[in-house]
C-alpha cells in the first residue's frame, strides 16, 4: 500500500481512508473534543500522508497505527496551538484600555470542551480556576469578573494569566501522557 | 470498557470527499514521491550510453565472443548498435531508405564486419557512433518526427526508446557473462517508464472490448498511468495493474514474461493477463 501511495496512487488513497478514517477521527475527536477541529486534523493527517509517504516506515508498525498516532499528535499541536494563542490574546488584552470580552465564541470554543482542557481546568488552583471558569466558560470580561468575585479587576487579570501558563503545562502532560 | 467505547465514532457526511479533494490538491494523481529531477530525452540516451559504454571497459577479451543475442556475440551485438547510430543519423537527416527498413537485417552487415576487429576498435566505434548521435539530437527539434525502422515518432521519443534499447542490451551482455543486473538511474528509468505506460494503448489494440487500465508502477522512476486498452466498444471493465517500475520496463523489453514478473492485479485476472502479455510485444529492445 505504501508503495502505491508512492506511485501516486490515489486509489490507494482512498482505500485507506475507508480502512483507517473512523479510528483518525476518534483518535482526533478523544484530544480535541470537537468534531470540526477533529475533522481539521483528518484532513492534515491524509494530506500528510499523501504528500509524504515516504516518511511512513512499514517496519514501525501498521498503516493505521501511524495514521492514528499522526492524528494524536496533530490534536496536541492544535490545542497547544490554541492556548498559546489565547495567552498571546490575554497579554493583548491587558494592555488594552477598553477591554472587551476576552476569546469568547472563537475558536477557543472547539478546545473548551475537551474532556482533557476540562480535566486540566479542574487541576487549578481553586482561585484560578473560578475566573478561567467564569471567562472562558461563562464569557465574563475580566472587569465582570472582578466584580462577581469580589477582587480587584487587576487581580482577576493577574490570576487569568497565571491559570493560562499553568494550563499550558497541565495540558502538555495530560497530552503526553493520553499519547 | 465497553465494545460500543471502542468503536470509533462514525464519520461526519462530506469528509471523505473534503478529505481526498484536499489531498489531490496538494500532489497530482500520477506523480510518484519521491520524485525524480527532471531530464531531457536526449540527457536519458547520454546517460543510457555512458551506462553502457562503461560497461564495455569491463569486459574482458574472451567476453566479448560470449554468445548474447540471436546469432550474436558481444562484439556483433555492439556492432548491430554500431549500425542502429548509423540507422538514426540517416532518420535524423530524413533519408526514406531507412524509414521501413528492418531493425535487425539493415544493421547486420554492421555486426558482422566488427567480428574480424579487436574488441578494443569495436568499443571505441560505438562511442564515437554514440557521441555522433548526441551532437545530431542535441540540436534538434525534439519534437520533430522522424522515421525509422517502421516507427514514426518525435525525435524525444525516439531517445527515449534508444535508451531502453542501450539499457536493455547491456543487461542482455551482463546476463550472458554473469553480471547482475543494472538498474536506469530514477530520472532515466522514469522517462522510459512513461514511454512504455503510453504506448500500452497501442500493443493492446486488438485486444478487443475497451479495457479502462489503472497502471501503478512501483519503486524509484514509477508512477500511476489511466489508459484505456482495445479498440472494441466501451464497456465498464476496469482492471488495476500493480508492479515494479523496473519489472515492467524488462516486461516491455521482452526479457520476462507477465508470469516471471511480481505483478497484484485488482479485476479481471484474465484481461490484465492479456494486457501484460500485450506490453511484451512493444518489444522496446
Amino acid at each position: 500500500m505504501a508503495a502505491r501511495l508512492a506511485a501516486g496512487d490515489d486509489h490507494a488513497l482512498a482505500e485507506v481512508f475507508d480502512a483507517v478514517a473512523r479510528s483518525v477521527y476518534g483518535s482526533a475527536l478523544r484530544v480535541v473534543g470537537d468534531a470540526s477541529a477533529a475533522q481539521d486534523v483528518v484532513q492534515d493527517v491524509f494530506v500528510e500522508l499523501w504528500t509524504h509517504p515516504d516518511r511512513y516506515d512499514p517496519a514501525a508498525g501498521t498503516l493505521r497505527t501511524y495514521l492514528v498516532v499522526l492524528a494524536r499528535h496533530r490534536a496536541v499541536d492544535l490545542i497547544r496551538s490554541e492556548f498559546r494563542r489565547l495567552a498571546r490574546q490575554e497579554r493583548t488584552y491587558r494592555l488594552t484600555p477598553e477591554p472587551g470580552p476576552v476569546g469568547v465564541g472563537d475558536e477557543m470554543l472547539a478546545a473548551e470542551t475537551a474532556g482533557l482542557v476540562r480535566a486540566a481546568v479542574q487541576l487549578l488552583p481553586a482561585s484560578q480556576r473560578r475566573v478561567v471558569e467564569l471567562v472562558y466558560f461563562e464569557g465574563l470580561t475580566c472587569r465582570e469578573v472582578a466584580s462577581a468575585v469580589g477582587i480587584p479587576e487587576g487581580t482577576a487579570k493577574s490570576r487569568l494569566r497565571l491559570a493560562l501558563a499553568r494550563l499550558e503545562t497541565l495540558l502538555d502532560r495530560q497530552l503526553l501522557e493520553s499519547s | 470498557m465497553t465494545a460500543a467505547d471502542r468503536e470509533p465514532p462514525l464519520l461526519p457526511p462530506g469528509l471523505r470527499e473534503r478529505v481526498l479533494a484536499a489531498s489531490l490538491r496538494a500532489r497530482d494523481t500520477g506523480r510518484p514521491v519521491p520524485d525524480a529531477p527532471e531530464i531531457s530525452a536526449a540527457e536519458a540516451f547520454s546517460r543510457a550510453a555512458s551506462a553502457f559504454y562503461t560497461a564495455l571497459c569491463f569486459l574482458s577479451d574472451d567476453d566479448w565472443r560470449t554468445p548474447v543475442l540471436r546469432d550474436l556475440d558481444v562484439q556483433g551485438l555492439v556492432g548491430h548498435l554500431i549500425g542502429v547510430e548509423h540507422d538514426v543519423r540517416r532518420a535524423l537527416a530524413g533519408d526514406p531508405a531507412v524509414a521501413d527498413a528492418d531493425h535487425v537485417e539493415s544493421t547486420q552487415a554492421a555486426a558482422v564486419r566488427q567480428a574480424a576487429g579487436a574488441p578494443a576498435g569495436t568499443r571505441a566505434e560505438w562511442r564515437h557512433a554514440a557521441d555522433r548521435t548526441l551532437d545530431l539530437v542535441r540540436s534538434a527539434d525534439g519534437r520533430a518526427v522522424v522515421a525509422l525502422h517502421g516507427l514514426r515518432l518525435p525525435v524525444r521519443m525516439l531517445l527515449i526508446v534508444r535508451a531502453f534499447e542501450l539499457w536493455t542490451h547491456e543487461n542482455d551482455i551482463r546476463q550472458a557473462v554473469g553480471w547482475a543486473a543494472s538498474v536506469p538511474d530514477p530520472s532515466t528509468l522514469r522517462l522510459m517508464t512513461d514511454l512504455a505506460a503510453r504506448l500500452v494503448p497501442q500493443a493492446g489494440v486488438g485486444l478487443g472490448e475497451a479495457t479502462d487500465v489503472r497502471l501503478v508502477l512501483t519503486g524509484p522512476g514509477g508512477g500511476t498511468w489511466d489508459v484505456t486498452v482495445g479498440s472494441g466498444p466501451p464497456t465498464a471493465t476496469s482492471v488495476a495493474i500493480v508492479t515494479d517500475a523496473v519489472g515492467f520496463c524488462r516486461l516491455a523489453a521482452n526479457r520476462v514474461t507477465p508470469a516471471e514478473l511480481d505483478v497484484s492485479v485488482a479485476g479481471d485476472p484474465a484481461r490484465a493477463a492479456a494486457v501484460l502479455f500485450a506490453v511484451t510485444t512493444l518489444a522496446l529492445d
